[in-house]
């Protein structure tokens, strides 16, 4: 079943909070198909035939009826007037458009409006601190996030053109980055700010830590290129001459020198541009693995000597012509591979660009009063006091020295409930502040708290991974041997003849058996491989992660946001749904995950909620309310026994096995009597079953490891089927990360799916690590490959779409290896002439190439 | 068609004066963005006061 993507960040907060997972709307739907193990009595839907999906206009959550297509989920009648329009004119992508921009709608959700007011604050601005311009006029640099493609350049640039006091806005879109020439007497950064957001565009300061590398090596590839074509281009059109002298009849001295400059000419596309293919090739011997350069190499150089030497003596073949092409047709093949890949890494950068790397101090702690201003995390010094208001993110490790609150530390450990914290106890950089206000000494920040130790140990499992030899790498290896020993063959069989005869054989051979179409062939079908995987939402920041995915092998899921929505939901109704209404009205104030799921499930039985009810307490057990006169208490078991409301023995029971279950029970009382229990649970995603059942049949062998309680990792891994004995509950960071180095040892490749930061050395440390939309910063770093859509059905795209690439090598492969073969015999038997070679390399190139472009790796059609 | 000596060095010359001014675009960062500057051409002018 599809399910568009809502719109919806319905979790508080800015930066990471509302990036992750806008799922409202699957959860209804989970009951309609999916079994999840949570409704033991009285399924939620079974009372009440609705659910809410989201509009598939506009993304609205709109309550309709169990099982309607989510193609017919309309809010109102504008909406299915704008997509019937839509369709009619057949701009159905516009949703696809549309929902990409999801990434980063839900980061402009974030950038609440006071926040801009900080975009005047040189603390907040960092590196992109406007410069003093002779003018009186002002320049900066900032990094935008929500562009796609010219058009948005267009909009923005044309945009500011329209603003007083703003003389000039420049986009680059290669690196998304804003640059802005504005007068301060006449406007702010955060009314330019202000004005990019109501366009849909989010502006952040540049990371002081800025990596130009991707610029430096992109224009250096391309000078290379550069060089490679023009040397390519000359030696062509020479060469062109000489084939046409030879039959026409051309003079020896214009021969000779034609000969001479073409030479030249090679030589120069070998000894300059080439010369990287050297540099691998003598790095693949060092290291005695078998490396695609070494082939190349072994051509290059051979054609090289032979074909000067000729050229100098005047007789045989000189093979300027096909080693200048031939360098110049394999830069570029690399260039666009390394495109590819810089573009997914980038889009992943962008991502961590809008987590707020920012905190508010509190200073002057005197009763004068005090103040809060606003600086960058990197400043936090031990003893420092930082206020977190609720639905923020705790910027660094601290005590709290004021206030309670309750906190999500699900991104850190993956426990799905939330943690109550009190004054004294301590609380860590990472997790998000849920309910009330609290303020924070910090004991450590950076690299020294908790998330800052356990990125090292990213790094460390990153760095002792072991690169894997490349099937084209490895292919080529054999080919070297191959080739070498066909060319002393040759040669030794010729030698009885003529020795020059035999060198022009054995030197032809080596020249057109030259693996090009080879070498081109890898790069340019990783690179359409990660290009269409793009197009599906999927950023591959590696290449080698599609062969490893190709074939079956080990595969580990996190249990909280991966296998689960890592939400709370109603799944149990016992008793009253009356109760329900009243506590539902009560807490539609709070902010609390137990609060919003009360609320959730209200609105999804379309209970109408009785108005006036008043939120008279709230503590960490619950809350106590006064609706229509009654008093209604609703909480977990401590908070009624504090209350003192008493449970009769049926309702004891009921709580017992609602608790064995492995649901938190909360109850809900009006006027001292309880009324009802809800069972609430962190409910499995809707096409979790689904996936684990195809993964199962394609021959991976799964497993869960999940920082949660055991008891509910087994009951998750027996409703999705996988096998026990391969599932862990209370794992630490270092125990995931020594299960996976311990299942890596067998051989299989080992993949690793997560979200949280308590996965990040895991997913380093697998073959190759998969990281889902909604999760932690620094899963998003470990892992090579990043699911942006956030929806599990992806990862089969994935690994469809890795198979596919696979078999478009292997058979990009044969038909390269065909050519060479044919070229091969020619050689070997002494036919092969100058055009012959000529023709037959572009030839093979070509059609590779065109094999490759045609290749449907990534199913075009998701469904 | 001894003019072939002079006329093809001189070719590969002016050719390699072109290569260097490509080259040099490349450096200064003129191919960094292949996207924004093919629509920039459709942004109006904003008429610039004179400052004094």
């Amino acid at each position: 079943m599809s399910t568009p993507e809502s719109v919806i960040a319905d979790r508080p907060g800015p930066g990471l909070a509302a990036v992750s997972a806008p799922v409202s709307g699957l959860a209804g739907e989970n009951r309609g198909s999916g079994n999840p193990p949570a409704e033991i009595s009285q399924p939620a839907a079974a009372t009440q035939p609705a659910e809410t999906q989201p509009c598939i206009h506009c993304g609205l959550p709109t309550l309709c009826d169990v099982g309607t297509p989510p193609e017919r989920v309309f809010c109102c009648a504008g909406c299915l007037g704008a997509y019937q329009l839509i369709h009619g004119w057949g701009l159905e992508d516009f949703y696809a458009l549309r929902d990409q921009m999801n990434l980063t709608g839900a980061a402009q959700a974030a950038a609440k409006a006071n926040r801009y007011d900080q975009f005047d604050q040189p603390e907040f601005l960092g590196p992109s601190t406007p410069v003093q311009l002779g003018d009186g006029t002002c320049r900066t640099e900032f990094a935008i996030h929500g562009l796609h493609c010219g058009a948005c350049a267009w909009l923005i640039e044309n945009a500011a053109a329209r603003e007083p006091g703003l003389l000039s806005a420049r986009v680059k879109m290669s690196d998304h980055t804003i640059r802005f020439i504005f007068d301060p007497a006449i406007t702010q950064l955060s009314h330019i700010a202000r004005l990019l957001d109501r366009l849909g565009y989010g502006l952040a300061p540049i990371d002081p830590n800025r990596d130009d590398q991707f610029q430096r090596e992109n224009r250096r590839l391309l000078a290379q290129i550069a060089y490679a074509g023009f040397f390519a281009a000359n030696a062509m059109w020479i060469a062109i001459a000489l084939y046409a002298g030879e039959y026409s009849g051309v003079e020896d001295q214009y021969r000779y020198f034609l000969g001479l400059v073409g030479t030249a000419l090679g030589a120069a596309a070998v000894v300059g541009p080439g010369r990287t293919f050297f540099v691998g090739a003598l790095a693949s011997l060092r290291t005695r693995t078998p490396h695609m350069d070494l082939p190349l190499a072994l051509a290059l150089s051979v054609g090289t000597v032979v074909g000067t030497s000729n050229a100098i003596l005047g007789h045989g073949h000189i093979y300027f012509d096909s080693l200048a092409a031939l360098v110049f047709l394999l830069l570029i093949g690399r260039w666009i591979q390394f495109r590819q890949q810089q573009r997914a890494a980038r889009s992943v950068d962008l991502m961590l660009r809008i987590t707020p790397r920012h905190a508010t101090l509190v200073s002057g702690e005197d009763d004068a009063g005090e103040s809060h201003r606003t600086v960058l995390v990197d400043t936090l010094r031990p003893g420092d006091v930082i206020h977190v208001a609720a639905g923020e993110h705790v910027p660094a490790d601290g005590q709290v020295v004021r206030g309670q609150s309750n906190m999500d530390r699900s991104l850190l450990t993956g426990e799905s409930l939330p943690v109550p914290v009190h004054m004294g106890e301590s609380v860590a950089a990472g997790t998000i502040n849920l309910t009330a206000p609290v303020d924070v000494q910090v004991t450590a920040t950076g690299r020294d708290s908790r998330i800052g130790r356990v990125m090292q140990s990213v790094e460390a499992a990153a760095t002792e991974k072991i690169p894997i030899v490349q099937l084209a790498d490895r292919l080529g290896g054999i080919f070297v041997v191959t080739v070498t020993c066909l060319a002393l063959a040759t040669f030794a069989f010729w030698s009885q003849w003529s020795l020059a005869e035999a060198t022009a054989n054995a030197t032809a051979l080596l020249i057109v058996a030259c693996p090009c179409a080879l070498a081109l062939a890898t790069p340019l079908a990783i690179a359409v491989g990660l290009g269409r995987a793009a197009k599906s939402n999927i950023l591959i920041r590696d290449g080698q992660a599609l062969q490893q995915l190709a074939k079956p092998g080990v595969l580990w899921f996190d249990k909280t946001g991966t296998l689960t929505e890592g939400k709370q939901r109603v799944t149990t109704l016992h008793g009253s749904q009356d109760g329900l209404r009243l506590a539902a009205s009560i807490e539609a104030s709070c902010r609390h995950p137990v609060a919003q799921s009360i609320v959730f499930e209200a609105e999804r039985r379309r209970l109408t909620l009785p108005s006036g009810a008043i939120l008279d307490r709230v503590s960490s057990g619950g809350v106590l309310g006064t609706v229509d006169q009654s008093q209604v208490c609703v909480g977990n078991l401590q908070h009624m026994q504090q209350q003192r409301i008493g449970l009769t023995d049926d309702w004891r029971h009921r709580f017992d096995q609602l608790a064995a279950a492995g649901e938190s029970p909360i109850l809900i009382a009006v006027d001292g009597q309880v009324l009802t229990l809800l069972g609430l649970s962190d409910p499995l995603r809707p096409d979790a079953q689904q996936m684990v059942e195809e993964l199962k049949q394609r021959g991976w062998t799964l497993g869960m490891l999940s920082g949660d309680h055991p008891g509910i990792v087994l009951r998750v891994a027996d409703a999705l089927g996988l096998p026990r004995q391969r599932c862990f509950g209370a794992m630490s960071p270092e125990d995931k990360l020594a299960t996976i180095r311990q299942s890596r040892q067998a051989g299989r490749s080992v993949v690793m799916i997560g979200d949280g930061a308590n996965d990040a050395a895991a997913l380093a440390a697998a073959d190759v690590g998969i990281a889902l939309r909604g999760g932690a910063e620094v899963s998003l770093q470990a892992a090579p490959v990043f699911i942006a859509s956030g929806r599990l059905a992806s990862l089969l795209t994935l690994l469809r779409g890795a198979t596919s690439t696979t078999r478009l090598l292997i058979l990009t492969f044969s038909l390269s290896l065909a050519y060479n073969l044919v070229a091969v015999g020619l050689a070997m038997s002494g036919w092969v002439s100058p055009l012959a070679a000529a023709i037959l390399m572009p030839l093979s190139s070509v059609s590779v190439l065109g094999l490759t472009l045609a290749w449907r790796s990534f199913g075009e059609k998701p469904h | 068609m001894s003019v072939l000596f002079l006329a093809l060095p001189l070719a590969i010359l002016l050719g390699g004066a072109a290569l260097i001014a490509c080259v040099r675009c490349i450096r200064s960062g003129q191919y960094d963005d292949l996207e924004t500057p093919g629509v920039r051409m459709l942004i109006e002018d904003k008429e610039v006061e004179p400052r004094l």
